[in-house]
């Protein structure tokens, strides 16, 4: 057996309450207590295991620490799956933690420490429900459920498929529940609590199967926890602090008829925590020796709050060993390595110890199919299965046996995983950033964030969003945050007075200006200390917090078998585990499909087709009137990993803002509200004014012919001939795919000209001189202006027009009828016609105007034609109809 | 737990001229989607003495913040010469940058800020009356100290009219004239006055 203490696993002196090692074994993390809050801590396991990735300064040491809980952190316990962190504190609160793919490394800002955060851990979700400090967390075997109790005297089942939905409150004890255990074959969990009871739960309907009071009815509530643990062959469940005779003890009770005959006695103080080694082991054969059938056996980690620690072997009446003194205090938790050999224990005195053993000392670790079979020899199969039908025969134990299975699911369609891949999980690395550099956010941050005035007259300023809290995987992390961390400006060197420092409400120490000796620096080789060395401890020594690299408590290692006496150390596993990310599937290259040519896109062929613009690399728009407003598009600026990005550029007065598209840009239209573009892979992509996305790309049947904002509005025309007008304030659709069809059928002429009034009507006007627009009420086309029409040019209002109407005939209708309005052009030649005759053409005309100015809601062209209309009314003593124009005017 | 976590703050422009904006580049992140906005705020202290001199350069909103990490760059205008004392012109004073969500602050970020003259003569005899003009600001950027405060992330703090234009953590800082030169005595600072939960 090999011992170690690695100073640099510390919560800068704070006690650590839990320990867990990830199930891949490459990782394992800390809970206890913070600076002002709890910590979670994941550490690398590689400088444990071996003391050249402990020398290597290129091999991190800390991965990630998490200050999210508010008070200490009581548990930290990894998912079997590997996937998940569930910690749970004094705040009440149980936090699940997933690891956050695409973002890169970061510092706790503010913090002492430089150190960067290697791998991000995420919180997910936090779990609510319980009223006091939470003690303990457990996973269920398949992660079908998490549990946890509380000193509010319940157990909390979560449904860990479907968070944070509660599977059930146990409700039972009558103390502070410190600790949970699940049956590894499912069918029970157990709990155990200050109220002197342990108690067993049945899974199948989360009602009481025992409550075992005897052993612990001498027992005081002293110990902080209550880490109970089962067997990992169901057979037996061992407590924490019992007691027998006046002796703390940890109670071994059977899972045949709960009995409680057996006790692992030795400690001086409370048990704390007791915890099973993941394997069945049998007995080691001797070379040459015949195999002889042995029992399988089961080993146990007991902590103390005597601060020592011992290993029973269950094949075994006394302790396999018993190492005294590893700690300045309590014993807090225990963890197994999932090979069975390796062992960290963590304490109150806020440092952890790694026991190494040897299978010549443990015994030869079953496998899984060995251990199933003991499983199934014992419960029957459908009980190892539990009640996961989507689960194939074998229990997935470890992610070993996830990955082999599906790396043996990915062989078998190696086709469809190629398809989908790219084209995956490209977007979600553009989405954010849209291949823009950080680099050049930054740069241009203060003059393209959008600010803006609120109501009272504050600054208002749109964060920019540079990454998603995308939690999926743990595929490649892009090393975006790694630049944020370098760029941090330079020291200067200025010496500040201390008296600054009450103004700051920090109760930090340290000196400004002096820099933190980082953490990394504490470690020698003296910290390794292997089993034949004894390093007397000198009691009383200094009790500094900080690292001092000789702190190392070893006092005495208890050795109870011959063998290890003197024993060469043993050799150093070399093979070790797989670096977790080393068999992750290497990100796929990126390539970005461009789509085919619009013009080969087979879609239905349309009756109609209208004209699509040809792209040009880059081209410009002034959209709005009101302040000079430029839209500049240059197409393909920039190519990012194969896809060729599209930059829209905005600017007015100085004032600019640019995005970038994933395709070139065939159309680009603004008003002074919004900006929108088309794009070749038909997408139509809607901005407000200061340049933020309004909506997600809208995806059109065809490619796009003509574009036109106006307001909040915005017209598409499409290639074959239909029209949709969108209000992207209101998110409604004014004109639904509306075809063209009913003013261009039986005609040759094409559109030669479309727009959108202020008020959202969309106006097309046809080569052959007429224009229409589109009455969404009535949902028809109406013809509003015909150049050719007779009636048209016989019209005489001349005496009734004013000079100052001029102005109010500027507006949509105008535009369509052209500024020199052909009416009554003719009239003069007209003028042998009948006066009654020329009358009636000119009310008609004037009437026509009044309905077109109407369905056009041109409020200035109505009035115009309105006044026109009724001094005509006047001059020529239409009184029916005077009365009618003094009714619409009213 | 705090929804928001400060990542990074960067200094821009640092050093510059007296008279130059702040800009700090500050870099969040968001657990969940806010309702309502953060609202960053500069405070300028003048004097070491006194909180009396301190100035809020400027407050801002800062929103919608939808779950993720974000940026933005607060800029703020210089401070106004005429609200600091003459004495501390020159030398070593603080910039605190706070941020609060539902008038409850959460995070208290503070700078040293080095303002002295460029010009070694006017370094070696320094007028009476500070020139501005020639003052340079050096933000010591790398040494930022950061005071993290449990807010209660749903609802209001009780007294939001308190909090609304006064520093809103004053009881958390001990009157600078009972630790002058001296380091602070670490006992008797409070703990964090604005903690809600």
């Amino acid at each position: 057996m090999k011992l170690l203490k690695p100073s640099w696993v510390n919560h800068n002196g704070k006690p650590i309450f839990s320990v867990d090692i990830h199930p891949d074994g490459t990782k394992f993390a800390t809970g206890g207590q913070g600076e002002d809050s709890g910590k979670v801590v994941i550490w690398n396991m590689a400088p444990v295991l071996r003391e050249e990735d402990e020398r290597n300064e290129n091999i991190p040491k800390l991965l990630c620490q998490m200050d999210n809980h508010l008070a200490c952190v009581n548990c930290v316990r990894w998912s079997n799956n590997g996937l998940y962190l569930a910690s749970g504190g004094d705040d009440k609160l149980v936090m699940v933690w997933k690891r956050a793919a695409f973002i890169g490394p970061s510092t706790v800002f503010g913090s002492s420490s430089k150190l960067a955060n290697v791998e991000q851990w995420r919180c997910v979700m936090i779990l609510r429900n319980h009223t006091g400090d939470v003690m303990d967390v457990a996973w269920s075997p398949h992660d079908v459920w998490l549990a946890s109790c509380s000193v509010d005297n319940t157990i909390v089942i979560w449904n860990a498929r479907k968070f944070p939905e509660i599977v059930m409150t146990l409700k039972g004890h009558t103390g502070l529940v410190k600790g949970l255990t699940w049956d590894p074959v499912g069918k029970y969990i157990a709990s155990q609590a200050d109220d002197r009871s342990l108690k067993v739960w049945r899974t199948m309907d989360w009602q009481l199967e025992t409550n075992i009071t005897k052993p612990f009815s001498e027992c005081g509530g002293t110990t902080h926890v209550l880490r109970l643990s089962w067997s990992p062959d169901g057979q037996y469940l061992v407590s924490a602090h019992a007691m027998n005779n006046s002796g703390p003890t940890a109670q071994i009770i059977e899972r045949d008829g709960w009995k409680t005959n057996m006790d692992f006695v030795g400690h001086r103080k409370a048990v704390t925590v007791v915890k099973f080694n993941p394997k069945i082991f049998k007995k080691k054969q001797k070379n040459g020796s015949t195999p002889k059938p042995s029992c399988p056996y089961c080993c146990c980690a007991v902590g103390s709050k005597d601060r020592s620690l011992s290993v029973w072997l269950t094949s075994l009446k006394r302790p396999l060993v018993v190492i005294h003194d590893l700690f300045d205090k309590s014993i807090m938790d225990i963890t197994w390595t999932l090979n069975g050999l390796g062992l960290l224990v963590c304490s109150m005195d806020g440092t952890v110890a790694f026991l190494d053993f040897s299978q010549d000392e443990l015994g030869d670790p079953l496998n899984e199919e060995e251990k199933n079979a003991i499983h199934q020899n014992i419960y029957g199969k459908s009980l190892a299965i539990t009640m996961e039908s989507q689960l194939s025969s074998t229990i997935i134990e470890n992610p070993e046996m996830l990955k082999y299975q599906q790396e043996r699911q990915g062989n078998q369609n190696p086709n469809e995983a190629q398809g989908i891949g790219p084209e995956n999980q490209t977007p979600k690395l553009t989405n954010v950033l849209n291949g823009e550099s950080l680099e050049d956010i930054r740069k241009n941050l203060l003059k393209k964030q959008v600010e803006t005035r609120t109501a009272d007259g504050r600054r208002r300023i749109t964060p920019l969003c540079i990454a998603q809290l995308d939690t999926a995987g743990t595929a490649a992390v892009n090393s975006i945050g790694m630049k944020s961390n370098l760029l941090l400006t330079s020291a200067s060197k200025i010496e500040p007075m201390k008296a600054l420092d009450s103004r700051f409400t920090e109760r930090s120490k340290a000196m400004p200006g002096v820099t933190s000796v980082p953490l990394t620096i504490g470690i020698t080789p003296l910290d390794r200390v292997k089993d034949s060395s004894s390093v007397k401890e000198p009691k009383g020594k200094d009790e500094t917090s900080s690292d001092s690299e000789d702190k190392i408590m070893v006092k005495s290692i208890a050795k109870r078998k011959g063998e290890m006496e003197g024993a060469e150390v043993v050799e150093k596993r070399k093979k070790g585990r797989p670096r977790k990310d080393a068999k992750t599937m290497p990100f796929p290259q990126v390539t970005f499909l461009l789509s085919k040519d619009p013009s080969r896109l087979t879609t239905p062929i349309a009756v109609l087709k209208l004209p699509t613009p040809s792209i040009q690399k880059s081209f410009s728009t002034q959209v709005s009137t009101d302040g000079v407003t430029y839209l500049e598009v240059e197409n393909e600026v920039s190519v990012v990993s194969g896809s060729r990005l599209s930059q829209l550029k905005w600017s007015r007065e100085g004032r600019e803002w640019d995005v970038l598209l994933p395709s070139r840009i065939i159309i680009a239209a603004g008003s002074s509200n919004v900006v929108a573009v088309a794009c070749e892979d038909r997408t139509l992509s809607v901005f407000t004014a200061c340049g933020r996305r309004l909506i997600p790309s809208i995806i059109l049947p065809v490619p796009m012919s003509a574009l036109h904002c106006s307001g909040h509005f915005v017209m598409a025309l499409t290639a074959s001939a239909m029209l949709s007008v969108w209000d992207v304030q209101k998110q409604t659709a004014l004109v639904k795919n509306e075809s063209l069809n009913p003013i261009l059928s039986g005609t040759d002429a094409t559109v030669s000209q479309s727009f959108l009034t202020q008020q959202g009507v969309a106006v097309v006007s046809l080569s052959n001189g007429k224009t229409y627009c589109f009455n969404s009420s009535l949902e028809t086309w109406n013809l509003i202006a015909d150049k050719q029409d007779s009636l048209v040019q016989c019209t005489d209002f001349r005496n009734c027009v004013s000079a100052q109407d001029a102005l109010g005939s500027m507006g949509p209708l105008a535009l369509t009828q052209g500024r020199n309005l052909s009416a009554g052009r003719l009239a003069s030649r007209l003028s042998s016609t009948p006066h009654h005759l020329q009358q009636g053409m000119t009310l008609a005309f004037l009437e026509k105007q009044l309905s077109s100015a109407l369905i056009l809601l041109s409020a200035s062209e109505y009035r115009h034609w309105l006044l026109i209309y009724a001094r005509f009314l006047v001059n020529e003593g239409e009184a029916v109809r005077e009365g009618q124009c003094h009714c619409s005017q009213g | 737990m705090a929804k928001v976590q400060v990542l990074n703050v960067a200094v821009l422009d640092n050093p510059s001229p007296f008279g130059n904006p702040f800009q700090f580049e500050v870099t969040f992140e968001c657990m969940e989607d806010l309702p309502e906005d953060l609202e960053w705020k500069i405070i300028y202290v003048g004097s070491a003495e006194s909180e009396e001199h301190d100035q809020t350069l400027d407050s801002v909103l800062v929103g919608p913040v939808p779950a993720g990490r974000h940026m933005f760059v607060f800029q703020a205008d210089a401070p106004n010469t005429a609200l600091i004392p003459e004495s501390d012109a020159v030398g070593v004073t603080v910039v605190l940058i706070t941020c609060t969500y539902r008038g409850q602050e959460f995070i208290r970020i503070g700078y040293y800020v080095n303002n002295e003259y460029t010009d070694t003569e006017l370094r070696e005899n320094p007028p009476l009356k500070p020139d501005y003009g020639q003052l340079q600001r050096n933000i010591l950027a790398s040494n930022p100290r950061v005071t993290r405060f449990h807010i209660n992330w749903e609802g209001c703090a009780e007294k939001m009219e308190d909090s609304e234009n006064v520093d809103p953590a004053p009881n958390s800082m001990l009157p600078p004239s009972c630790t002058p030169g001296k380091a602070p005595p670490l006992g008797l600072l409070p703990d964090n006055s604005m903690d809600c939960l």
